[in-house]
């Protein structure tokens, strides 16, 4: 009895959003001219298909991961943050700020306080959003949405102008990090190092969410203000020290891109990692454990859509559209049964 | 002869109100969704479908007036979604908005490609022959475009037909309380799916107004966050659709003021001078927000989603 209430409430709402999303994007291929079933096979095999399927998939969780983490971190104190995108990119600036003025330093040096500068330029902008909601009640979901478009200008700004390297014949980019700015990989694949924080990092921050006192008045503050006011909690110190960490992380996302994706600063570089982040928070109902299984299904995901550019000449921006019937599929199944449940 | 500084002016103003329009649009569509209770981030996603929708049909069909028509639809089938999600399923609204905005994002890159670098002619100019020939006010009235004339002209009527109708009374009233509106023979959601698809209209038009009218090509995200600047500028325009214009010029009126700049040699990079309206409306914003601490304003059924 029990078995089969776990299976209706776990079980079927995940089948159900995947059926779904599998006849939305059947649809979509087919209106392409390209039989689904073996384009859906080809997808899987090229994400998960051998290590080297798994490794390019992996190299998409990482920033996947920690944009979704910088995302669950604000909505424990009911903070909406779309801002992953813009803080991947500042704190990306900040870390090649420090890189292009220590062009000959060695990796002991470099990569430590490139990770630093990073993380406080991705805390910086996120916390600019942060201290507009606690001192002026600023929506964090409108702020965030155009501090994004603003990174976006900043980074385009340094790479036609200040820090644009002329050995670059005209395409507009920083000079390439030197080797003691590239992050270390493992497996001789392009897994880096930002895989590992992004894990870790999640780790830590559900055993903090979860059994730390504060954690605990982060749940307080959530759902009862007044109580928390009364137990002399400071939600306003509360709301920039969380916009401040989610900004941290997702600079530290944009660095790892820019360090060994790119190898140098460029426009482009938080491709839409933001928006997948946010896309994988979500599917995972704000929890930081489920974030790290759903990041390696929605990377896999982005890496097949490589495939389909590959197998089916579909552009890259199919892999957007996909994610797009994902979350509406999503959308549709968990409010279906929650409306069914509230009627029965 | 015309005083040089006057001709300037009128120049200026004219310039601002032409980047101002699709803002405009997408205000107005935005402030109706609010207005029933409803928030809609996917105006970003909605104006990128219209404006491509706009374009290929512009294109295809020779007539702007046909692009400007299939863009306002293309509009309202993407809010349908929202509409079907959040009106018709309950779905969080933020979330179903960003669903909205990443699906325009994605099909918009996808099924544009085809479209980059074409060209096409938009509209004449408007009454041109006749009103070149008035003094000082011709050549002001010469150089407006119809989007820019039809959102001059939507602008009172939203705001008459919001304040001054039975309907729009009812849709006020939905958006104060869903409850105290059923209460009254009223069904909310009905209303609301209304809400939100005349939106989407506006801001499908709004998207079409930049690439029919205003740029009169397609890029990839053209419309660069206006969608979103827009959702922000309904809650500095107080969900009042007369403060439209003013909340659309600051995001116009400064785009049109960096690009003189620019023109003039201004010694500054153009890319920094590109942040100017992102920044202005960013301040405006916070200033709202400062303001209306103390007065408030927002649709009573708003506040529970959207703080």
């Amino acid at each position: 009895m029990n078995g089969s209430r776990v299976l209706r409430a776990e079980v079927f709402p995940i089948l159900a959003s995947a059926c779904l999303f599998l006849a939305l994007g059947a649809g979509f291929f087919l209106l392409e001219g390209h039989a689904p079933v073996a384009l859906f096979l080809e997808m899987v095999k090229s994400a998960f298909g051998d290590s080297f399927a798994w490794s390019e998939t992996l190299v998409k969780v990482a920033p996947i991961l920690l944009c979704a983490s910088a995302v669950v971190l604000p909505a424990k104190l009911g903070l909406v943050t779309v801002g992953a995108q813009g803080q991947m990119n500042f704190g990306a600036m900040a870390g090649t700020a420090l890189v292009l003025s220590m062009m000959n330093g060695s990796a002991w040096v470099v990569l430590p306080l490139m990770l630093l500068t990073a993380s406080l330029g991705g805390a910086f902008w996120g916390a600019v959003p942060g201290v507009f909601k606690a001192r002026l009640g600023v929506n964090e979901t409108i702020s965030t949405l155009m501090l994004n478009y603003l990174a976006l200008q900043l980074v385009d700004y340094v790479v036609h102008g200040p820090w644009k390297d002329p050995s670059n014949l005209g395409w507009p980019a920083s000079a390439n990090f030197p080797d003691a700015a590239i992050l270390p990989t493992f497996f001789g694949s392009r897994v880096h190092l930002g895989l590992v924080i992004g894990v870790v990092a999640a780790l830590i921050l559900h055993v903090l969410v979860t059994y730390s006192r504060w954690g605990i008045a982060l749940k307080v503050m959530r759902s009862n203000q007044r109580v928390a006011l009364s137990a002399g909690l400071n939600y306003e110190r509360n709301v920039i020290i969380v916009m401040a960490i989610s900004g941290l992380l997702a600079g530290i996302a944009g660095i790892a891109e820019t360090s060994v994706m790119q190898g140098r600063l460029q426009a482009g570089l938080a491709g839409g990692y933001g928006w997948s982040g946010f896309l994988v928070a979500w599917l995972s109902g704000q929890s930081f454990l489920r974030i790290i299984p759903m990041s390696i299904l929605v990377g896999g995901l982005l890496s097949s859509a490589d495939a389909l550019q590959l197998f089916a000449q579909l552009p890259s921006s199919s892999a957007i559209i996909l994610q797009g019937m994902l979350f509406v599929s999503a959308l549709v199944v968990m409010n279906w049964v929650k409306l069914r449940g509230y009627h029965a | 002869m015309l005083d040089s500084s006057a001709f300037n002016i009128s120049d200026l103003t004219v310039s601002s109100l032409r980047s101002s329009t699709p803002i405009l649009l997408a205000i107005l569509g935005e402030t109706l969704t609010q207005r029933v209770g409803i928030i809609n981030l996917g105006v970003e996603g909605q104006m990128l479908v219209g404006a491509l929708a706009g374009f290929a049909a512009t294109l295809s069909f020779g007539n702007p007036w046909i692009g400007l028509l299939v863009g306002a639809l293309a509009g309202v089938l993407m809010s349908s979604l929202h509409a079907g999600l959040c009106v018709g399923l309950k779905a969080n609204q933020i979330a179903s908005g960003i669903a909205v905005l990443i699906l325009g994002m994605g099909l918009t890159s996808f099924y544009g490609i085809p479209y980059v670098g074409q060209k096409i002619h938009g509209f004449h100019h408007l009454l041109s022959a006749h009103w070149q020939t008035v003094p000082i006010l011709g050549t002001f009235v010469s150089q407006l475009t119809p989007t820019v004339i039809i959102g001059l002209i939507a602008t009172p009527l939203v705001g008459i037909w919001l304040y001054r109708t039975r309907t729009g009374l009812i849709w006020r009233s939905v958006g104060e309380s869903v409850q105290v509106a059923r209460a009254t023979g009223i069904n909310p959601a009905f209303v609301q799916v209304q809400g939100v698809l005349i939106g989407g209209f506006f801001s499908g038009f709004a998207g079409a107004a930049m690439s029919v009218d205003y740029t009169r090509d397609w890029v990839e995200n053209m419309t660069g966050g206006r969608g979103l600047v827009a959702v922000g500028l309904v809650i500095v325009a107080r969900w009042n659709p007369f403060l439209a214009l003013p909340a659309a010029l600051l995001f116009g009126g400064s785009e049109a003021f960096y690009l003189r700049l620019q023109t003039a040699g201004v010694a500054v990079s153009p890319y920094l001078l590109a942040t100017i309206p992102y920044v202005v409306t960013l301040l405006v914003l916070l200033v709202s927000y400062y303001l209306a601490n103390k007065e408030g304003g927002a649709p009573q059924g708003l506040t529970a989603i959207f703080r």
